[in-house]
């Protein structure tokens, strides 16, 4: 199954034409600029909670579920009242359940693929020559041999998760920051571009009521269009007790209230993908910038052995490349972006 | 900028077509080129409190899987697409092409076989319509490639569609002008019903069909949009005479000209065509394909030329149509084939309709108080048929 807008319809008739020749049956579910637009300014809360059956019955049916990521107008939804936003992600959740269930059992597979458009460059600040590099590049396609290329990063990222998974408490250490927890039992997953493309990050679920004091992130947390800036949390046994914003307070403060996981982290990642570095305000390509971390509050991915549960999967990034360090088990292992002693 | 006309055709299909209201699922098909109409519809639906989303295709990737995909990939059916006609209170398909013969040189076995598939998903969508689960409503958003069809620039042709449909400013209400023609549609249908045998006169054409006993259905808005005939399936044994047909003869995509057809006893036992008679002749050699599957007259007189769309075609006021090859069951009609085939006859200029004897139809109109003409005191509204259902359907079921 292959999910696009019409305005990556190049790209998404490329893909048809390569699952076509691999001998799968392509499913194609193309997205209209307007539609959501509408659905969230105009409709009442009977049609804000209607789960389309057709999207739970393709979540049960397809193998593979490809989601092109690509944007017309990255604000469309700025008018948009959050409680309708959070309203229509918890009517949905049961879909996004589906989908780590059936994953986490090797039933389904799926990845997030990004596609540069003028709205994407715009919201990163480029043009769309400059992003098209910048996406391309980030994806190692100006590789000799990218399969290759991503390969060897996933046997890098392999060892990294390996040894993260021996260690119990994790503590980030930058500017307004320290928040520690505990990552002991859960499983590292590294990263390689079989979920999202391009990838490079290694993340897992934190134990979830380990998560003790603040962090500030450094870059907006931008969620369904919106850009939330200069976020800082406080925790307190695994769960947010404050949380501030220079700008969209109110928002995060909805987002976090949309149910009970969505105080919780359900996700710790580290950025890995050293082709990314400038922040473009899209999340695919933000959450994996090298010498940064992300956390997500809301929804853990089961793989990793987080048990939260939440219509909210917001991931925050945070600059580690400046006056950062990380500790392992107390141990220091991580400084200024980059993992010491030949880690990673 | 927005066209209000297509706002007002969408509120005409989502209100007046399907009668959309609470709770209810309903897709929204239609190319990418289709946008504008696709979501003036899924507004519409949403103010009516349904449920819709939209089912958007891109052509191309057809005519990639008919030119790549293997025999297998080209008869798949996803098990999603099961179940979702199963879950559809409601249906609404654009059609609206870039280029109309994108599938031109495509082979004719892959598509046969292409087609077949999707059928057996909208013979389904049709039996659920039947029982009264489902609505469908077929229209058309009017792009370069149809008006190029029409020979028409695309404003022109634009104003030509929504005059079709009564959206344009010059009719007030549209719901209230389809609410009437449905009255006087339906009152032909009823006259229609009492008459045993139709002779048509022409240029070149004297055809006796024999109708005793079958339903007439009155096509008002409902399945089609826009609408305007009064349609039934023959009697399959009894069509006799010959007819010329003016306007070309369209079967997916490819024209035969001029063709002339001589029946006996129900069958075509000769055919003529100025072009395309190899195509005519491999079609007449369809099963069922040689016996009328529906005789019907076009009412709607905001069509006024021929424009290469059968959606539009079938309804220029003034004309007849006849379909070889499958019938109407609720018309009564027992011809199942694979081909339906709509040629329309040009009867504005001199043609006659007698109905057992007596002359009903002159010159691109029914007459006053024949059977056929339209009610004037309104008596008894013939019942509006339930199961009306469009003639479109056969001949484009696999868009449906």
């Amino acid at each position: 199954m292959i999910e696009g807008a019409s305005v990556s319809t190049d790209f998404l008739v490329a893909l048809y034409r390569c699952v076509l020749a691999v001998g799968a049956h392509p499913v194609t579910r193309v997205g209209l600029e307007g539609v959501r637009e509408g659905l969230l300014g105009h409709g009442t809360d009977a049609q804000l909670d209607w789960l389309n059956p057709r999207s739970v019955d393709d979540i049960e049916c397809a193998d593979v579920r490809i989601q092109i990521l690509a944007d017309t107008n990255t604000r469309s939804l700025s008018a948009i009242d959050p409680t309708r936003q959070a309203r229509v992600s918890r009517s949905r959740s049961p879909i996004l359940s589906r989908v780590l269930e059936r994953s986490a059992a090797g039933e389904f597979r799926w990845v997030i693929v990004g596609y540069p458009t003028n709205a994407a460059a715009q919201e990163a600040q480029m043009s769309l020559r400059d992003y098209e590099d910048f996406v391309f590049g980030a994806a190692m396609l100006e590789r000799d041999d990218p399969v290759a290329a991503w390969r060897e990063l996933g046997t890098r990222l392999e060892r990294l998760g390996a040894w993260l998974g021996t260690v119990e408490t994790l503590r980030i250490v930058g500017p307004d920051t320290d928040l520690s927890f505990s990552v002991r039992g859960r499983t590292w997953i590294p990263c390689d571009g079989t979920f999202n493309f391009p990838d490079g990050e290694c993340f897992t679920s934190p134990v979830e009521d380990s998560v003790e004091g603040e962090i500030r992130f450094t870059y907006p947390a931008v969620f369904h269009g919106r850009a939330v800036e200069d976020v800082r949390l406080r925790f307190v046994g695994g769960e947010v007790v404050e949380a501030e914003a220079s700008k969209g307070r109110d928002f995060l403060e909805q987002m976090v209230a949309m149910d009970e996981g969505a105080r919780r982290v359900g996700e710790f990642s580290f950025g890995l993908n050293e082709a990314v570095t400038a922040f473009t305000g899209e999340i695919l390509y933000d959450e994996k910038i090298g010498g940064t971390a992300h956390l997500a509050l809301g929804e853990a991915y089961p793989e990793s052995g987080g048990v939260n549960r939440s219509a909210l999967h917001w991931d925050m990034v945070c600059d580690l490349r400046q006056e950062s360090e990380v500790y392992a088990d107390g141990e220091l292992v991580y400084r200024n972006g980059a993992f010491l002693d030949g880690r990673f | 900028m927005k066209d209000p006309r297509v706002d007002r055709l969408a509120a005409l299909v989502a209100g007046y077509s399907l009668g959309l209201g609470d709770g209810q699922a309903v897709r929204i098909d239609g190319a990418a080129c289709s946008a504008p109409l696709a979501l003036a519809l899924y507004s519409e639906a949403l103010e009516l409190g349904a449920n819709p989303y939209l089912n958007i295709s891109l052509p191309e990737l057809d005519e990639i899987l008919l030119a790549e995909g293997t025999d297998e990939q080209i008869e798949y059916l996803s098990p999603m697409s099961w179940s979702e006609v199963e879950a559809l209170d409601a249906m609404a398909t654009i059609w609206s092409d870039e280029n109309t013969r994108a599938l031109s040189r495509v082979d004719p076995v892959k598509q046969a076989g292409w087609l077949g598939t999707r059928r057996k998903l909208s013979t389904r969508r049709w039996e659920r319509i039947a029982e009264g689960k489902m609505r469908w409503c077929g229209t058309l958003f009017p792009t370069n490639a149809h008006a190029q069809d029409a020979d028409m620039s695309l404003e022109d042709y634009e104003r030509f569609v929504f005059r079709a449909c009564h959206v344009e400013e010059a009719t007030p209400d549209a719901t209230a002008w389809w609410r009437s023609t449905s009255e006087a549609l339906s009152e032909h249908a009823r006259r229609l019903g009492s008459v045993r045998e139709l002779r048509i006169l022409g240029p070149d054409t004297d055809l006796r069909v024999g109708v005793e006993g079958r339903t007439w259905i009155a096509a008002d808005g409902q399945y089609n949009m826009p609408d305007g005939e009064v349609f039934t399936s023959p009697v399959e044994t009894v069509t006799e005479g010959e007819i010329r047909f003016h306007f070309p003869a369209i079967y997916e995509g490819r024209e035969v000209e001029d063709v002339r057809l001589r029946f006996e006893g129900g069958r075509v036992v000769a055919s003529e065509a100025a072009r395309g008679g190899d195509y005519l002749d491999a079609l007449l050699g369809l099963e069922g394909a040689r016996v009328l599957g529906e005789v019907a007259f076009g009412l709607n007189y905001e069509i006024d030329r021929f424009t290469r769309n059968i959606l539009f075609d079938e309804k220029i006021g003034g004309t007849m149509h006849f379909a070889l090859g499958s019938s109407f069951e609720q018309a009564g009609g027992n011809n199942p084939s694979g081909l339906h085939w709509d040629m329309v006859c040009d009867l504005r200029a001199e043609g006659e309709v007698y109905a057992d004897g007596e002359l009903v139809w002159k010159s691109g109109s029914f007459l006053e108080a024949g059977p056929g003409a339209p009610c004037s005191t309104r008596g008894s509204r013939g019942s509006r048929t339930s199961s009306s259902a469009t003639r479109s359907m056969s001949s484009r079921a696999s868009s449906l």
